[in-house]
């Protein structure tokens, strides 16, 4: 009896004290089951599907047309990649004609190329899939201090490509530095052709802001890479690219 | 810790707390479940990751999702569905259409809100407020300011569910977007400290509102070894979030992470991956009668790994 008494007491203390925080309903969370997976298992809702129908006829027609034809992949990595290669070169080759001046490099990074272009067949879903974002083309003119930073740290992230351009990694600087086959001065200012992303500081490339001049080329990256391919197959050529060893290593 | 570990500890907590107590039976005939169910960085993945091979490969799809919160709503009284942002870009879906699909099918599936990831603002402001029409649900978003932009008033900071009594304060927090989105994109859209921004949710939804359980819906990310904030940094830094759905770092969970406040406050903290692969789901009871934790379920359950093959 006494016990039962002090029992009361106990949660009538316990109900007053908690009651002061004013919480008269207390959480407890049962976590048995926090992952539920969506697999085959599980059956579609005939209702959704009936509403996705329609625009999934759209997007596979869309998606599945041949572009192009690569003799072999090209493949995502560090320093230099075949995909790399094929994506900064056409970045000054699609921009040139709407840009109409000279643009000196191009740029890009592993982690924007978002997977590898397979051999044999390229639809416009794998170009979608290489490219998803809406990133459009701009092209930036750079002091060659900015240039100069702008190598030193793709030589230490690895993942930054930039095209026309040799270097040497020593120390996780770079260092001879050749634009075009010529030595970056960095007292002249140079022309960049990347995305707007990139352009914006993504990927820590915050060198690129706030440049000497902004300017939108009007095309999106992935209209770029589309047009390319489709021009390539209107010539009877294949989607190619070599890694030509743009960036020595030293041990 | 595996999730075994924490339902063990959580049920040391409870017989401790039982040992002053009402019946079991009588706490019980008092208590009110609440299932939230959560998706974060869903990625425009309306169909399930193409079974080629891929990581997840044949996992996912919203025609199965919303068998399974079917199923779950007649299953539990009291359902709240949530999204931690990004819910587009990733499939052609979004290029080609621009997040109406989603939207619609979001609303089909009935969520009852979402916060903006930084992939929302792909189409710029201009996108976003031409397909907030699709969206039956509303967005909640406490940090960015956009009261000098085009989607000026278009989203509340929070909004309150109330569920057989119980109310729920939900609050939205975004990631800072520069360096992340396009200046273009984002426009004058203002960035505000999630923690400062967090503290005053609190406040409001406790004090003033009278909320029995705080959600944040956070796109701030999970863990980041630098000081840039996150959900983790988060639930320590900010006293009185009972949950934290979390989004953009794709971060595939065994189980909620746990952050003990010295008040004996516990935040939770949970994502599920992306691309809709799992369901979140957290059963919260709740008792009138103020007993901490005497009626939590302590089954051990084996941990969910992701099914690839199935």
């Amino acid at each position: 009896m006494k016990q039962n008494t002090l029992k009361y007491i106990g949660g009538l203390l316990l109900v007053l004290s908690l009651g002061a925080c004013q919480r008269t309903f207390v959480a407890s969370p049962v976590l048995e089951n926090t992952d539920v997976p969506v697999d085959k298992t599980v059956t579609a809702d005939p209702q959704m599907e009936a509403k996705i129908a329609p625009y999934r006829q759209e997007v596979v027609a869309k998606m599945s047309e041949v572009v192009g034809t690569a003799p072999k992949s090209l493949t995502k990595g560090s320093y230099e990649t075949s995909l790399g290669n094929f994506v900064t070169d056409l970045q000054i080759s699609q921009s040139q004609k709407l840009y109409g001046k000279p643009i000196n490099f191009s740029l890009t990074t592993d982690g924007g190329l978002r997977v590898p272009l397979p051999e044999g067949n390229i639809t416009t879903g794998h170009v979608f899939e290489l490219m998803p974002f809406e990133n459009e083309l701009v092209v930036l003119t750079l002091t060659g201090d900015k240039v100069k930073e702008l190598f030193d740290y793709a030589a230490q992230a690895k993942f930054v490509f930039i095209n026309n351009s040799t270097y040497t990694v020593a120390d996780s600087k770079a260092t001879d530095i050749k634009i075009n086959g010529k030595p970056l001065e960095t007292n002249q200012t140079y022309t960049l052709v990347t995305s707007d992303y990139l352009a914006g500081g993504g990927d820590k490339l915050t060198m690129l802001k706030n440049p000497v001049k902004y300017e939108k080329v009007g095309m999106l990256l992935r209209d770029a890479i589309l047009q390319q391919i489709r021009q390539l197959t209107a010539e009877g050529k294949p989607v190619t690219a070599e890694v030509q060893n743009r960036v020595t290593i030293l041990p | 810790m595996k999730r075994r570990d924490f339902l063990r500890t959580t049920a040391v907590g409870a017989a401790g707390i039982s040992l002053l107590g009402v019946p079991f039976s009588a706490v019980a005939a008092q208590s009110i479940t609440l299932t939230i169910l959560h998706t974060n960085d869903q990625h425009s993945r309306i169909d399930p990751i193409p079974d080629d091979g891929r990581k997840h490969g044949g996992m996912g799809g919203m025609a199965r999702r919303k068998t399974l919160i079917e199923q779950i709503r007649k299953e539990e009284p009291n359902v709240l569905l949530l999204d931690s942002g990004d819910i587009w870009q990733g499939t052609p879906y979004f290029n080609f259409f621009g997040g109406e699909l989603e939207y619609k099918l979001m609303s089909e599936m009935k969520y009852d809100a979402a916060t903006l990831g930084n992939h929302d603002f792909d189409n710029g402001l201009v996108g976003l407020e031409k397909m907030l029409p699709h969206a039956a649900f509303p967005f909640v978003s406490a940090n960015y300011d956009f009261s000098k932009t085009i989607l000026e008033n278009r989203f509340e900071p929070y909004k309150i569910f109330e569920k057989q009594g119980v109310r729920i304060g939900v609050f939205g927090l975004g990631i800072e977007l520069d360096g992340l989105v396009s200046k273009s994109m984002y426009g004058e859209t203002v960035y505000n400290d999630p923690v400062a921004v967090a503290r005053e949710m609190v406040q409001e939804l406790r004090d003033k509102q009278k909320c029995n359980l705080i959600v944040c819906l956070s796109h701030l990310g999970y863990k980041y070894s630098s000081d840039k904030i996150d959900d983790m940094k988060l639930a320590q830094q900010v006293d009185g979030i009972d949950l934290i759905l979390g989004g953009h770092t794709h971060t595939f969970l065994d189980e909620p992470t746990v952050v003990q406040h010295s008040n004996g406050h516990e935040t939770l903290v949970n994502q599920v991956g992306w691309s809709g692969i799992f369901l979140g789901r957290i059963d919260f009871s709740f008792n009138k009668s103020s007993k901490k934790k005497t009626d939590v379920r302590t089954a051990v359950l084996p941990v969910n790994t992701p099914v690839t093959t199935s």
